[in-house]
């Protein structure tokens, strides 16, 4: 299923959690990992002076930079180059968001692994925390996978799959995704529905006739899809979507989320707020995939 | 010593040649083989007389030495008004005795004027406005730089900036395939959300050919994905060139006159091949001086005008507002201060003073517009131009030249910098992580999408 893993890391500790899955993934199902790290961000004009990603310093992209990145990066991720069978290297500079995805398109990779944030490292002026996130989970052709939390990045493979819909033309394929994951890992699979009601005050049984609504809903939507597949049962729960989300993947114990990306906003101010997506990669407890297009599923 | 391995008298014309120069960390052994080169003091005089025209002559005859040009260099104005910044004594030293000592100078002479050439003029021309005889010391300087490359005294990323258009006929590593496949990408990432959106290439006979500057498809293609998007929803029929498509010029700021002159031939070759109504530039404003103001001297075209009429994109856009071709949801428009940035290049050097104030005027809300001080041709330099922006050994001097752009954004009180230009956004942009004082700036292209009124036909159908 996953033939081609592109790791996006800026080296530093928080994507290590991104870089166990990414290699735990390719070692169980015999992918290619390429580890892709951008080196930095060109600030000046068309001279050969970057500012590193991480540090945020001035440096100069020469062969002996470039050598001393990738060989950074080997020792870093080390053992678990050597744990699978495909791997390699790949650097470059530019912004981080775009070149995830010219890299994710050139490799044609069937996913992308990254971590949600370079916290406050981020060198690229115009961006913020999960700015590179926001704007890869849009544009990428294939899902996008995101292990924030420490404690998401275990990865004992699939046993169960979330996937939460918002019934939007991108939700279906997420859809597809899940269900074919969840069918070819054989684990159990939740569709569910967060029925949003924050800043509300609406009248129980108003709630309770949407709550029937949207399981109707997505029996009509999903169900018929799914062929002999019969591990999956339907939750409907109301509140604040991504608090939503996040509670009954901590109840089902998932170990994924699938969810789809379709905000338009990629003004950074704007999206600073946080879409549901966002939010629930910030919390979730297992590593999140967002899919937006239809072709890698 | 004769000539070094990097620093020498003959252009870069490989792509090996150009990768063991930009192989040379910082160029440091280049500017250390500087130290030891030659100048070819006969060569030097036979191209003096050769091609220094009337004007030139003229100009460096009748400078009275006055001064008066002295104010009206931002560079004399953010360091200590020192004479040695004045305009008139920058290239009296410099071309001034080149020309007196029939070319016999040494090779500290020469480094001299290099310094003085690429850090302590950016070739903006403002002085030739406060010139009591007309003198355009900025003109001067390029011609200068033209002498100064001949003998191989450029700095070193200029060498590499005209080696990059020799090699790659774009000012970075881009080649037709990267740029065709750019397209593509382009086209097929934003096709979902502005259905029917094509990035059309080497379409003959459409109404507009569009060019750009090669950092697009190389870091941000987006814009060429705004560019598009603009053109989709304004209904044109346009195309790029798969061949000409980049229009700057690093060339023209390496003093490198015979690679400007193939640059610009390989746009206008694409206009002659794709036979356009008409040519549209990106929002750059030294791809416009090198391809519509001065490239069609380069060219030797007679009319002393590109083979098509060719537009810079603000000119475009103000044509598109006006007409209806794009409307603009008047609850979108601009409601904080904000700010433009004129850039020399198409401003001072062509007049397009009032287009860009009509684009504000349909984007902003009434009254949150405020201009800078001086302003339209006799705004300042953004602090980066001619090449000063992109050279690291003149990095400090760069970053002083900046003080004059941030005192008048200061003074406007704006947060929102809107700069149509690729260079001053550059330098703007250098200019807040320098001194941060807590701006944003931006090109005119992701403005306006936001604030579109988009036709219901050409919205995504939602579910």
């Amino acid at each position: 299923m996953f033939k081609k893993i592109l790791l996006a890391t800026s080296g530093a500790p928080s994507t290590f959690g991104a870089a166990r899955v990414a290699f735990d993934m390719a070692k169980r199902y015999g992918a290619e990992v390429v580890v892709f790290h951008v080196m930095g961000v060109p600030t000046k004009a068309y001279s050969q002076v970057v500012n590193d990603v991480r540090t945020g310093e001035e440096i100069e992209v020469d062969d002996e930079y470039r050598a001393w990145v990738e060989e950074e990066l080997k020792s870093t991720f080390e053992k678990q180059i050597e744990s699978v069978q495909y791997a390699k290297i790949v650097t470059t500079t530019g912004v981080p968001s775009r070149e995830i995805l010219r890299a994710a398109r050139s490799e044609d990779a069937d996913l992308i692994v990254m971590g949600a944030s370079s916290g406050d490292s981020s060198a690229y002026r115009k961006g913020y925390p999960g700015s590179t996130l926001q704007r890869v989970a849009k544009a990428a052709r294939c899902p996008v996978m995101t292990v924030h939390r420490e404690t998401a990045s275990y990865w004992g493979g699939f046993g169960n799959i979330v996937f939460a819909t918002d019934f939007s033309k991108q939700a279906d394929s997420a859809f597809r995704f899940a269900l074919n994951s969840a069918r070819e890992l054989d684990c159990d699979l939740t569709l569910f529905h967060a029925l949003d009601i924050s800043g509300k005050v609406l009248d129980q049984n108003a709630i309770e006739d949407r709550l029937i609504a949207a399981r109707a809903r997505i029996r009509a939507a999903y169900v018929p899809l799914m062929g002999d597949f019969k591990n999956f049962d339907i939750e409907v729960w109301e509140g604040v979507p991504y608090v939503e989300i996040v509670k009954i993947a901590r109840e089902r114990s998932a170990d994924l989320i699938v969810l789809a990306h379709h905000s338009l906003e990629l003004d950074p101010e704007k999206a600073r707020i946080g879409s549901t997506m966002e939010q629930v990669i910030l919390r979730a407890g297992c590593p999140v995939v967002s899919v937006s297009k239809p072709d890698k599923v | 010593m004769p000539e070094g391995i990097f620093c020498n008298k003959t252009p870069i014309n490989t792509e090996e040649q150009l990768k063991a120069t930009l192989g040379d960390k910082g160029g440091k052994q280049y500017y250390e083989e500087m130290n030891h080169l030659d100048v070819d003091t006969d060569k030097l005089w036979s191209t003096i007389q050769k091609t220094m025209k009337s004007r030139t002559k003229t100009w460096l005859d009748i400078c009275a030495h006055c001064g008066l040009c002295a104010e009206s260099c931002f560079l004399y104005q953010v360091n200590g008004r020192v004479p040695e910044q004045v305009p008139s004594y920058k290239i009296q030293s410099t071309l001034g005795v080149m020309v007196k000592k029939k070319g016999k100078v040494d090779n500290a002479f020469m480094q001299m004027c290099m310094e003085t050439a690429w850090s302590k003029c950016t070739c903006c021309n403002r002085c030739g406005m406060y010139c009591p005889h007309g003198i355009d010391v900025g003109v001067m300087f390029s011609y200068l730089r033209g002498l100064l490359y001949s003998q191989g005294f450029v700095p070193w990323e200029l060498k590499i900036g005209s080696g990059m258009h020799r090699v790659y006929r774009a000012q970075m590593d881009v080649t037709t395939e990267d740029w065709v496949e750019t397209c593509e990408w382009m086209a097929e990432e934003n096709e979902e959300d502005w259905p029917g959106l094509e990035i059309p290439v080497d379409k003959v006979g459409a109404d507009i050919m569009y060019t750009c500057n090669a950092r697009e498809p190389k870091h941000y293609p987006e814009d060429i994905a705004e560019a598009a998007i603009l053109f989709h929803v304004a209904g044109e029929n346009w195309t790029v060139p798969s061949e000409g498509w980049e229009q700057t010029s690093l060339s023209m700021f390496a003093g490198d006159w015979e690679c400007c002159k193939d640059n610009v031939l390989n746009v206008y070759s694409a206009l002659e091949r794709l036979k356009p109504k008409r040519a549209i530039g990106t929002e750059c404003g030294h791809a416009h001086r090198a391809t519509v103001i001065e490239g069609p001297y380069w060219a030797g075209r007679p009319d002393g005008q590109p083979p098509v009429p060719y537009i810079h994109y603000v000119e475009w856009l103000a044509e598109a507002l006006r007409s209806g071709k794009l409307k603009i949801d008047p609850s979108k428009r601009i409601k904080e201060l904000v700010t433009l940035q004129d850039s020399c290049n198409y401003v001072r050097n062509q007049g397009l003073k009032d287009v860009t104030r009509e684009i504000l005027s349909y984007i902003v809300e009434p009254g949150y517009f405020v201009e800078m001080s001086p302003n339209k041709e006799h705004n300042y330099c953004c602090g980066g131009g001619g090449g000063f922006n992109g050279i690291g050994l003149y990095r400090a001097q760069r970053n002083v030249a900046l003080r004059k752009k941030m005192e008048q954004i200061l003074d406007t009180g704006a947060k929102l910098v809107i700069a149509p230009c690729h260079n001053c956004w550059d330098a703007i942009r250098d200019l807040e992580e320098e001194y941060k004082i807590g701006i944003r700036w931006s090109f005119l292209k992701p403005l306006i999408i936001k604030m579109l009124d988009v036709p219901e036909h050409l919205r995504p159908t939602e579910e």
